[in-house]
Parts: C-alpha cells; structure tokens; sequence
C-alpha cells in the first residue's frame, strides 16, 4: 500500500488529500467573519442571494443561551456540526447542570471532526466559527476540518478570507461600538465578495453573557441600545 | 452506621465525621477516614457502605482533574454534586446501587456550598446537614445551635459538639471525630495562581 495510492490516506508530500479538498470547500463557501471586543463578540456572514421566492438561508446560528455560531463551506456540513455541538451543549447541562464554556464545545467539535480525517470517509467540508460566554469571559474559537481549533480575536473563513482578515487586522480595535464593530464587519466581507452582500449578524455581549441574532441588514434597525 | 455533618460557614465549608466503622453489631475498625479531600476547594464526607462511597468519591476525583485540565478552570461544588447524582441515579435505575450517602462542601466562584446525594440520585442544597445513623442526634445539636454567617471555626466547633452528641448515643458512631475544614480563601489563592 504505497503512499498517494488511496485518497484517504497520507499522499506523497505527507498530506492529507480529503482534509485539504475539505478545507478547498471551506475557502469557496461565504464569507464569514468573528471578531471579539472588550465588551462583545459578533459573528457575521454574508448570505448569498436567492431567487425572489426562496427564503435566504440562516447562516448565524443559536446554540446555547449564551453561545451563538457561524459557518463555511457546505451547507449541509454546517448545520449537521451546528446540531452536533447544540447536542453537546444540552448533553453539559444534563451531566454537570451548568451552561457549557465554549471551549469545551470547540474541542468537543475538534474532537468530532477529527474522526472524520482516521478512516476512508470524507471529511465535513465545513469549518465554524464560536463565540460564547463563560467563566473566562467573552471567547471566540475557528474549528477546522481538520479537528484543528484556534482561540483568537478575529477570524474570516469562506471565498477571499485572506482579503477579509486584512481589512480587520488594518482596523481591528479592542474598544469598539457595536456599530463600529458591525461597519468593520460589513466593510470585510464587501472587500472580499465585491458586490452589495446581504449580511446576518449575531451578537454575545460581555454584559448580559446572551446571544442573539440579528437579521439580514436589518442591523440599525433593530440595532440594541449599547451601540 | 456512621456520623457525618457538613456546615456551612461565612468564610468556608466544613466537614465532621466519627471514626467507627461497624460490622453488624460488631465494632469493624476503630480509627476509619470518612473525609476524602479531593483537592483544595472540594470534600466529601460519607456514609453507607464504603467501598461503594470510595468508588464514586475516586471517579469524580478523576473527573475533577480532566474537566479542570480540559476547560481551564474547575468543576463548582454544584457541577461535583450533580456527578455524583447521575453516577447514584443510573447505579439505582439499574438495579445495582451504590450503597453511599455522600455529603460535599466545598468553595467555587459562587462561594462556600454544602450538598448532599444519597443512593436515589437526589442533590440537596443546605446551610448544614447531616447523614448516618447518628443523624437524628446530630441534628438536635444542629438546628438548635446553627445560626446564619458562622465562622469556619464555629462551624467546626458546631459540627464536633453535634457529632461528640451523636456519639454518646448512637451505638453505630463513635471512636473520636475528624474534620476537614476548606476555607474560601484557599479557593481564591487557587484562582488568582
């Protein structure tokens, strides 16, 4: 069984095939954004348009009270990782009666993602991005493919990433409103989509410890009083 | 057959227990551990059969140590309790119980707690309480002598009188008294390291 012969296993450079077609997938899907301030984290996804009848389709999801999460890459990947870690969260509060951190639930996700690079299946071509709030305060996590979870203050994922992440990282202040903070946002995915995106927001504030979502540019409208 | 009690205290939780273990109506050993200090900020304290009350004890002593390794920051005395419940609650839905009552005090974010757990899964949250048979006596001395934002020390000192009482009557409590007292500030110094 010599290497590069089966694509789930080590290819001749020693990498994975499935594990970098999956985050290929990750890098076409919407672009995604999470940033955290000192007083919040928002996630924000550019939701691709529809035909005029279809209902676009949610991309900032509610997983806990206090956590809320945001995707790349299929679809269908996504929402069966958002089910899974909504499973975990609820599993937490029956074993131990307390609101999971979000990295427990991040690692849970690695974890579970991990499986999926062993044997001869394929890989979630997905990856998400978590914000929550816990004992340690506000967190902000990416989960790839691979299992791989990074802790950080911003992240992009999705078509162009690399020219979202840089808008953010020129910009990117620890103190910012919850405008600001959404104008940043909105600035980042139209550098790297190029067009008028329709956006969904979602929000964890330090003060409160909740999530919740805001719908697609709908955001002054219903913009909350802390902004 | 046994004496234990947890209070509650302004500064601390505290945890008393006699010494004697029975075989039937036969003194087993005279000078028994029924205390378990899991680690700085969390006890256990328990009655019932003890191979049983180790078991659990050990397994949330694992548990404990994973999930504070894992997440960053460890389990609240709540979080301990409710482990060993479900542990106590599916043991009993599968017919094979564990024997135990188990009595935890301990400190977290939230401050000092006292809880207890018997074989049927069951979590009490209380400002004293006490298990075994020597019980009824420990709580004549209890509710009578308990007021609300004792000290650790006049928790403890509360705690041996109601145990020493238990003593003098009940023929499964006796041998002398232990305590672990676990005071708040040793929870601090544990977050702030």
């Amino acid at each position: 069984m010599e290497a590069g012969r089966y694509p789930y296993f080590y290819g001749p450079e020693g990498r994975l095939l499935q594990v970098d077609a999956a985050l290929q997938a990750v890098s076409r899907g919407s672009n995604t954004i999470g940033i955290q301030t000192e007083e919040y984290i928002m996630l924000s996804s550019q939701v691709k348009p529809t035909r005029p009848l279809l209902d676009p389709m949610e991309k900032i999801y509610n997983i806990d009270e206090h956590i809320g999460a945001t995707g790349s890459g299929y679809v269908g990947d996504i929402l069966k990782l958002i089910d899974e870690i909504r499973l975990e969260s609820q599993r937490h509060r029956l074993t131990y009666d307390t609101p999971i951190d979000t990295a427990s639930l991040a690692r849970h996700l690695g974890n579970y993602l991990h499986n999926y690079t062993l044997y001869s299946v394929r890989p979630h071509g997905a990856s998400v991005i978590l914000g929550g709030f816990d004992a340690l305060g506000l967190q902000l996590l990416q989960v790839d493919p691979s299992g791989t979870y990074f802790k950080g203050q911003a992240f992009a994922i999705g078509q162009n990433a690399d020219a979202a992440l840089s808008v953010i990282e020129g910009e990117y202040k620890k103190q910012m409103t919850v405008e600001e903070g959404a104008e940043l946002s909105t600035k980042a995915i139209k550098a790297a989509v190029e067009e008028d995106p329709l956006i969904e927001f979602g929000l964890v504030k330090k003060d409160t410890g909740k999530f919740e979502k805001i719908s697609p540019n709908g955001f002054k409208a219903r913009l909350p009083e802390s902004g | 057959m046994t004496t234990i009690v947890a209070i509650k205290a302004n500064d601390g939780a505290v945890l008393i227990s006699d010494k004697r273990a029975s075989k039937g109506f036969f003194i087993g050993a005279k000078e028994v551990q029924k205390i378990y200090k899991l680690d700085d900020t969390l006890g256990v304290a328990m009655a019932g059969l003890m191979s049983d009350a180790e078991y659990v004890i050990n397994v949330v002593k694992a548990e404990r140590n994973l999930a504070r390794q894992r997440r960053g920051f460890r389990l609240s005395v709540r979080e301990s309790a409710k482990l060993i419940a479900n542990m106590n609650y599916s043991a009993m839905k599968s017919f094979n119980p564990f024997y135990t009552e188990l009595l935890v005090a301990g400190n977290d974010a939230e401050g000092p707690h006292v809880m207890s757990s018997d074989m049927s899964g069951s979590i009490t949250t209380e400002d004293f309480t006490a298990s075994g048979s020597g019980s009824p006596m420990a709580y004549g001395v209890l509710e009578s002598g308990f007021k609300k934002g004792l000290t650790l020390e006049e928790a403890k000192d509360l705690g041996e009188r109601a145990v020493r009482a238990a003593m003098e009557r009940d023929p499964g409590s006796g041998g002398g008294v232990d305590f672990l007292m676990l005071p708040l500030n040793s929870f601090k110094a544990k977050v702030n390291a």
